[in-house]
C-alpha cells in the first residue's frame, strides 16, 4: 500500500508531460559520438562520415525536399558522458533519431535511455553482442565482429591449405579486441584446426619477446593478432623480426593506416577482415560520391567508421521518406513521438544500397549486410608508405 | 519545471553521485591519509549490484523480494568494500603520504585487472542490463539524495565526536596523538573503511544509474578526477567535498555549449582555482566569512 503511493508519487515527479509538439524545420537528427577523449580517434572518423552524408543528402533533395539538420553533442569516452549526450538530443533538440554512441559499453549504457524514450538510436560502432537486443529503438549498422572476423581466417586458408597450428594473440584489457579474438578461437576450431598457443597481452606493452617466443616455440602456420594499433603494430614486427615467416591476420584495430609508422615494411602481408570496401563495387554509385568527397578532403581512403557513420545517415534518411510515403503528410506537420514511432518501424523494413553494399536491419534492428571483404597490407618500397590491397 | 528535470536530471543526480565520492576521499584526508582507493570500492560495489542484479544465481531471490533487493545489493556493497578495506588497510595504511597514494593506486589497478580477467565480472564488456529501480534517469535522486543528506549528517556529528577530533590529531601530528593516547592504526583503518564502505555503497547505487557496469569505472583517471574534487572543494570542511563534487561534475556540461573548447576552459578553470584558492571553495568562502565578520563586527564567533 505504502510501496504504490510512492510509486504514484515518483512517477508523478518523474514521467515528462507528453504534449503534442511538431518536429522542426530542418529535420533534427543527432549525433552523439566520442569528440573528445582517446576514444575520439574513432568519434572523429564518425563525424567525418555524418557531415558528409548530411552534405549528400541534403544536395539530393533532402526528405523528400525537406532539409535536414545533423546536431552534435559530444559523448566523451565515458559512460555518464554518452547518457549526458543522448538526453540533450532527446529532450533539448528534439531529434527524431540518434547516430552512436561510438563504444559499445557506453551504448549498454546509453541506448536504455533512448530506448525507454522511445527514440530510434543506430549504432555506427558498435560490434559487441547484444547491443540490438537492448531493445526494440536500438539498432545498428556495424556488423558484429562475430560475422565480420571469420572472413580473414578463411582468406588465409584459400592462400595457404596447409595451415594446421594457429597463434592467438589478443590485447585482454581492451572490450573489443578481446570479444575479437573469442570470435576468431571459436572460428579456428569449427574449422578444424588447433590453437596450439594462446598468449594475452595489454595494449600498453610494448616489449612482446615472451609472446613471440612462445609463438616460434609452437611452430604454428598462423598466427592471428587481436590489438590496437600501438602494441598490434608492434607485436607484428617483433614476431617478423625474430624470425616468424607465416602468414598473420590482423584484427580491426589493426585495421587503419596508423600502424604503418609502428611495424613499417613487416607490415607487409597482414590479412584483415574489412566491413567496408572504398573500392568493392565501382557500380555502387553512392560509395563513390561518399569515397570522392572524401579522399578530395583528406587525400587518402575514407576508414571504415567513416562509412559506417554515413551509411547510418542514410538508413535514416531513407527510412525517413518512407514514414512521408506511409503516413502522406510531411514530417515537420507530423508530431515528434509520432514519428520517432514511425521512424523507428520504417528503419527496419526494405534494404538499403549504402557505401557498405547492399544492407538491412531485422526486427530487432541487427544489421544483415550482403558483403564482406578481406584487404592484405601491401607496404611500398621505402618500408613507411603503404596501402590496403582489396582481395576478391 | 518537469522539462527542466528531464533534461538534467542526470546531470543533477550525477552531481550528487560524484559529491558522494568525494566525500568517501574526505574521510582519510580528514585523519590525514592520502588515499586514491576509492574508484576501486566504487568498481567493486558497482560489480556487486550489478552481479546480484543480472546473473541467473540470484534470480530467486530477486523475484521474491522485487524492489528491495536494491538495499539489499548496497548493504552487500558496503559489506564487502568494508572487509576488503579492512584487509587492504592495516597493512596498507603503515605507508604514509605519497607511498600510501601509489599503494592505493596499484590496489585500485589490480582490481581493475581482475575484473578485467574474470568471466562473472563480463571482461573488457563488462555486465549490462542491469535492472532498473526507477524509469527515469531522475529519479535516482531519490537513491543518491537520501544518501548525501545521510552523509553529511554523519560527517556533521563525526566532526564533534571523539572519534573526528582522533582524526584530526593524527592529521596534524600523528606521533603527538600517539602520544596523548590514541591508537593511529586504528583510526586511519577507520576512516579508510568509511570512505570506502561509501564509496562502494555508491557503485552498488550507480550500477541501475548508469544501465552498466565496466571495468572501466574504477580507473587511476577517476582516482585523479575525486582528488580534484577535495582539493578545489576544500579538504578541511565536509562542505569542501560537497562543493567540489557537484561543481567539477557540472562543470564540463554546464560549458558543453562552447563545443570542442570545452575541456580546454575546464582545464583553465581548474588551473585559477587551484591557484587562487588553495584552501579550496570552501576554504575561500570560509576566508570571506572571517574578513567580513572582523570587518564588520559580527558578534557570532567562528572559533
Amino acid at each position: 500500500m505504502k510501496r504504490s503511493v510512492l510509486v504514484t508519487l515518483l512517477f508523478t515527479l518523474s514521467v515528462g508531460t507528453a504534449y503534442a509538439e511538431n518536429v522542426a524545420t530542418p529535420i533534427p537528427i543527432g549525433i552523439g559520438v566520442a569528440q573528445t577523449s582517446n576514444v575520439a580517434l574513432l568519434g572523429e572518423e564518425e563525424v567525418v562520415g555524418a557531415k558528409i552524408a548530411e552534405k549528400y543528402f541534403n544536395a539530393h533533395g533532402g526528405i523528400n525536399g525537406t532539409p535536414f539538420k545533423l546536431i552534435f553533442q559530444d559523448t566523451g569516452g565515458d559512460e555518464a558522458g554518452a547518457i549526458n549526450s543522448f538526453q540533450n538530443l532527446i529532450n533539448r533538440d528534439k531529434v527524431v533519431g540518434i547516430v552512436g554512441p561510438t563504444l559499445s559499453q557506453q551504448a549498454f549504457s546509453a541506448d536504455p535511455v533512448a530506448n525507454r524514450a522511445k527514440v530510434p538510436v543506430l549504432g555506427p560502432s558498435n560490434t559487441a553482442k547484444g547491443v540490438p537486443q537492448i531493445g526494440e529503438y536500438v539498432g545498428r549498422v556495424s556488423a558484429p565482429v562475430a560475422i565480420v572476423a571469420p572472413n580473414a581466417l578463411k582468406q588465409a586458408i584459400k592462400e595457404h591449405p596447409g595451415i594446421k597450428k594457429v597463434a592467438v594473440l589478443y590485447a585482454q584489457n581492451d572490450a573489443f579486441n578481446t570479444s575479437e579474438s573469442g570470435t576468431f578461437q571459436e572460428t579456428v576450431k569449427k574449422m578444424g584446426l588447433q590453437i596450439a598457443t594462446l598468449q594475452k597481452f595489454q595494449t600498453t606493452d610494448t616489449d612482446f619477446t615472451s609472446q613471440v617466443t612462445a609463438v616460434l616455440g609452437a611452430n604454428v602456420d598462423l598466427a592471428i593478432v587481436s590489438g590496437l594499433s600501438a602494441d598490434g603494430g608492434n607485436l607484428v614486427k617483433q614476431l617478423r623480426q625474430m624470425g616468424y615467416k607465416g602468414p598473420i591476420i590482423g584484427g580491426n584495430g589493426l585495421n587503419t593506416v596508423n600502424i604503418f609508422p609502428v611495424c613499417g615494411k613487416y607490415c607487409d602481408g597482414i590479412l584483415i577482415a574489412q566491413a567496408y570496401s572504398p573500392s568493392a563495387d565501382p557500380k555502387n554509385v553512392i560509395n563513390a560520391a561518399m569515397a570522392a568527397d572524401y579522399r578530395a578532403k583528406y587525400k587518402k581512403e575514407p576508414p571504415q567508421f567513416t562509412a559506417q557513420t554515413f551509411t547510418a545517415v542514410q538508413v535514416f534518411v531513407e527510412a525517413l521518406k518512407k514514414v512521408e510515403a506511409v503516413t502522406k503528410k510531411k514530417i515537420t506537420q507530423l508530431d515528434l513521438g509520432k514519428v520517432r514511432e514511425e521512424l523507428n518501424k520504417q528503419i527496419r523494413t526494405g534494404s538499403y544500397i549504402t557505401p557498405l553494399g547492399k544492407i538491412s536491419l531485422d526486427h530487432e534492428g541487427e544489421i544483415h549486410q550482403e558483403n564482406f571483404y578481406v584487404a592484405k597490407i601491401k607496404m611500398d618500397a621505402n618500408g613507411k608508405t603503404g596501402k590496403y590491397v582489396y582481395l576478391k | 519545471m518537469d522539462d527542466f528535470l528531464q533534461n538534467n536530471g542526470f546531470l543533477i543526480v550525477t552531481m550528487v553521485q560524484q559529491a558522494l565520492l568525494a566525500m568517501s576521499l574526505y574521510y582519510p584526508l580528514m585523519s590525514g591519509q592520502l588515499s586514491l582507493a576509492s574508484p576501486g570500492f566504487y568498481a567493486l560495489g558497482g560489480y556487486v549490484a550489478a552481479i546480484i542484479g543480472t546473473i541467473e544465481y540470484f534470480a530467486p531471490w530477486r523475484d521474491a523480494l522485487g524492489w528491495s533487493i536494491f538495499p539489499l545489493e548496497w548493504l552487500a556493497a558496503g559489506i564487502i568494500s568494508g572487509v576488503l578495506a579492512v584487509l587492504v588497510g592495516i597493512p596498507a595504511l603503515r605507508l604514509r603520504g605519497i607511498y600510501l597514494a601509489l599503494a592505493t593506486i596499484a590496489f585500485v589497478e589490480i582490481l581493475r585487472v581482475i575484473c578485467l580477467n574474470l568471466e562473472i565480472t563480463g571482461g573488457a564488456i563488462g555486465i549490462f542490463g542491469v535492472p532498473q529501480l526507477f524509469e527515469s534517469r531522475w529519479s535516482y535522486i531519490w537513491t543518491f539524495g537520501p544518501l548525501l543528506i545521510l552523509m553529511l549528517f554523519f560527517s556533521y556529528r563525526i566532526d564533534r565526536s571523539r572519534v573526528g577530533r582522533a582524526f584530526k590529531a593524527i592529521r596534524e601530528d600523528e606521533l603527538a596523538a600517539d602520544a596523548m593516547g590514541i591508537n593511529p592504526t586504528r583510526y586511519k583503518v577507520l576512516a579508510f573503511v568509511i570512505g570506502a564502505v561509501l564509496a562502494g555503497v555508491v557503485g552498488a547505487m550507480s550500477a541501475p544509474f548508469l544501465n552498466t557496469w565496466n571495468a572501466r569505472q574504477g580507473t587511476f583517471d577517476a582516482s585523479i578526477a575525486y582528488l580534484a574534487y577535495v582539493l578545489i572543494g576544500g579538504s578541511r570542511s565536509m562542505w569542501g567535498p560537497l562543493l567540489g563534487g557537484t561543481l567539477l561534475a557540472a562543470l564540463p556540461e554546464v560549458l558543453r555549449p562552447l563545443k570542442d573548447s570545452r575541456l580546454i576552459i575546464n582545464g583553465v578553470v581548474l588551473v585559477f582555482a587551484s591557484i587562487y584558492m588553495p584552501q579550496g571553495i570552501a576554504g575561500a568562502v570560509g576566508r570571506i566569512r572571517n574578513f567580513t565578520v572582523r570587518k564588520f563586527g559580527s558578534a557570532r564567533s567562528e572559533k
